[in-house]
């Protein structure tokens, strides 16, 4: 099955494709390699050649005949010049002197370079002696062969066509392998993914790609599946639950204002009951509504297009603002609520929506806070880029309850009677999303400390127009 | 002011809401006329004499903002309140860009979109901007930023004197939450907190406590209302 598949698949095709191009490339090297070689061994014989004929014709011109019959007898004799031989004839091709002793029978006398197999010339006694010669008429009609083995030259030859072949096999024998094991490799992988999507398809969003901890780009792949997977299963658990709440948020009042309306009709009311009735349900009718705008608004922020209309603000200003309208509330509520901000701090964003999201915070750490000590809303440049708080005194969130306190219409036990919608923090939430901002709860030891961590400013790629404060 | 006079130019192509806006601006003074699409709403906009128009977004065959922008082409400079479904900042900016002078997010309460046109009546009446307001005993000195009740200076914050400005420029009538978080502090969402009406009431509490009336009311369901007794 897995070797089917690997001999289908497409990296197994472009590797063989690979193993084509590169075996063409290696061979053409290595013909190159074989070419230049033989022909610079091939070119140095001859070069040995030429030069010790014309040694031999120079001691001819300067010692004559005799001078050159006692050169090839020292040369014959010369251990250096074992593979040369040396043949003096009379112009009838009648031995004179040399360690050949006759005239190759099959060669003629008018070639000037030939190869022979000598008769009566044998270097190494089993293998018959192939010879480059030379043949030059003396000025006195002489005959002078001039000889070497090419033997070696030979021999050299088939070495290195028996080494270029074992390369080139041993290359493709290890090329094929690894092409064919990358291939399965990889579509073992594949396989592993198609098999969880299957099952994903089959069964619902648990399945999750197995990772190997190789740490390698096929583990990348598979973590960035399984964490959009896993954004995937919140997003649709988050919807889920939005609209098990919106059911209950929205039908319990709902029921409310039906009940009410039936009564009425059933019974004969005064005209003030009637007044007093009417307040009541359009009371409970703007209540709903406000869930409702909330919960649109969310669901806008959330759709909207990052960055359309963002300019470059002052979170400062923006902090300064919200303190300043809360600090009545606050007052009512028995707290202090302390600025801790003073330099300038920009972040690229949207007034209304930060206005909006500082205000949630600020409203719930008065409200929810208890009355144990002040709500401090804090700006400053982080780490990483701009950072605003809001800490209180009041009980926390417990760490388990963090992640869902953003949620729609998430309350916790203890908040659930006071009044509130559940729709702030996910009001904060959307915002500081679209921001690329990250929410982080902390304990304030004792309270709850949330801090808004915005991305590093980078003005100069976005080119924002900037508004400043008047 | 004789309110009889004033005719409002209603243009709304779902009649039950065009006739909760006719019903209710009649209710209050105004004479109304109304407009079930884009081109009527064009053709009467361009003849009458309207201190108000009220432009639904949404219109078949043209759309709200396309009326107000050809009407603003031709002069015609009636104050717009654009009622929309659509509530996102940038749709909100589009209609204020093209010539709308409020914009005000369905479903709304009536008394809040009375509030506006309100405003905006009122607007188009007074051209010229004064640097003394009075109502009753209280003195805004536009000028100097002073406040004064009875001749007796109060101490206001700069934004929280920007509030009573606000309510004094329109008072005798009724000014929302949403109306004031959008001209004192220049924000554009519905305050689903109660922290306006607490703001407001420290301001009432500096001008108000110890004074023989109050100016300062808070009209239930709806907002605020600066006015002297009578």
């Amino acid at each position: 099955m897995l070797l089917s598949k690997t001999f289908r698949s497409s990296t197994l095709k472009i590797a063989f494709l690979y193993v084509i191009v590169f075996s063409g490339a290696i061979f053409g090297v290595l013909g190159y390699v074989y070419w230049s070689t033989v022909t610079y061994v091939d070119e140095i014989l001859d070069h040995s050649i030429k030069t010790e004929t014309a040694v031999l014709l120079e001691t001819f011109s300067t010692a004559g005949r005799g001078g050159l019959i006692s050169l090839i007898d020292q040369r014959s004799n010369d251990k250096f010049f074992d593979d040369w031989v040396y043949l003096l004839t009379d112009a009838s091709l009648v031995y004179v002197a040399g360690n050949l002793k006759s005239w190759p029978a099959a060669q003629k006398t008018d070639q000037a370079r030939f190869e022979f197999i000598p008769a009566d010339w044998h270097r190494d006694p089993t293998a018959p002696s192939l010879l480059r010669a030379t043949h030059e008429v003396l000025p006195d009609g002489y005959h002078l062969l001039l000889g070497r083995r090419v033997h070696d030259l030979a021999r050299f030859r088939d070495k290195i066509i028996v080494s270029l072949a074992w390369v080139a096999g041993l290359f493709l024998i290890l090329a094929a392998a690894a092409g064919i094991s990358t291939s399965r490799r990889s579509v073992s992988r594949i396989e592993a993914i198609n098999a969880t999507s299957r099952k994903i398809i089959e069964t619902g969003l648990r399945g999750r790609v197995p990772m190997r901890g190789t740490g390698d780009e096929w583990d990348g792949l598979a973590q960035n599946l399984n964490s959009m997977l896993e954004r995937i299963e919140d997003l649709v658990e988050s919807n889920r639950q939005v609209s098990d709440n919106v059911a209950h948020d929205l039908r319990t009042p709902l029921t409310r204002v039906r009940g009410r309306l039936e009564r009425a009709y059933n019974r004969q009311l005064n005209v003030d009951q009637y007044h007093e009735l009417i307040g009541d349900v359009i009371a409970d009718l703007d209540e709903i509504l406000r869930t409702f705008s909330s919960l649109l608004r969310i669901t806008q922020i959330e759709a909207r297009d990052r960055k359309a209309g963002f300019r470059i603000l002052d979170l400062t200003g923006i902090a300064r603002e919200v303190a300043e309208l809360f600090d009545p509330s606050a007052e009512e509520n028995g707290l202090t609520l302390q600025l801790a901000a003073s330099d300038r701090v920009n972040v690229i964003g949207d007034r209304d929506l930060l206005f909006d999201a500082t205000s949630n915070l600020v409203d719930n750490a008065i409200n929810h806070g208890g009355c144990n000590g002040p709500v401090t809303l804090a700006v400053a440049h982080g780490d990483d880029g701009a950072i605003l708080s809001v800490a209180d005194r009041g009980p926390g969130i417990p760490v388990e309850e963090r992640k869902n306190v953003l949620r729609r219409f998430y309350r916790l036990e203890a908040s659930r009677n006071s009044p509130g919608s559940g729709l702030g923090l996910s009001l904060v939430a959307a915002v500081a999303n679209l921001h690329g901002a990250r929410i982080e709860m902390a304990d304030n030891s004792p309270g709850l400390r949330i801090e808004l961590q915005f991305p590093i400013l980078d003005v100069t790629a976005t080119g924002m127009p900037s508004q400043e404060p008047n | 002011m004789a309110r009889s006079a004033r005719h409002v130019l209603v243009i709304e192509d779902d009649a039950e809401t065009a006739e909760q806006l006719a019903d209710a601006l009649q209710t209050n003074g105004y004479r109304v006329d109304l407009a079930v699409d884009g081109e009527d709403g064009l053709r009467r906009g361009l003849v009458g004499d309207y201190v108000v128009m009220t432009v639904d977004r949404m219109l078949p065959h043209l759309d709200g903002i396309k009326v107000i922008r050809r009407l603003r082409e031709k002069g015609i400079l009636t104050p717009a309140l654009i009622l929309s479904a659509l509530g996102e900042i940038d749709d909100r900016v589009r209609g204020l860009r093209a010539g709308g002078d409020d914009y005000l997010v369905k479903p709304f309460a009536s008394r809040e979109m009375l509030a506006r046109v309100d405003a905006l009546a009122r607007r188009s009446a007074t051209g010229i901007k004064e640097t003394m307001l009075r109502i009753g005993d209280l003195e805004i000195d536009l000028f100097a930023r002073v406040v004064r009740r009875q001749g007796r200076e109060i101490e206001l914050l700069p934004r929280e004197f920007q509030l009573l400005e606000y309510l004094a420029r329109n008072a005798g009538q009724v000014v929302s939450r949403a109306m004031l978080l959008q001209h004192v502090w220049d924000l554009h969402f519905d305050p689903t907190t109660n922290v306006i009406d607490v703001y407001v009431g420290r301001v009432r509490r500096k001008i108000d406590s110890s004074q023989s009336y109050p100016l300062i009311h808070t009209i239930r369901g709806v907002g605020f209302c600066l006015r002297a007794p009578e």
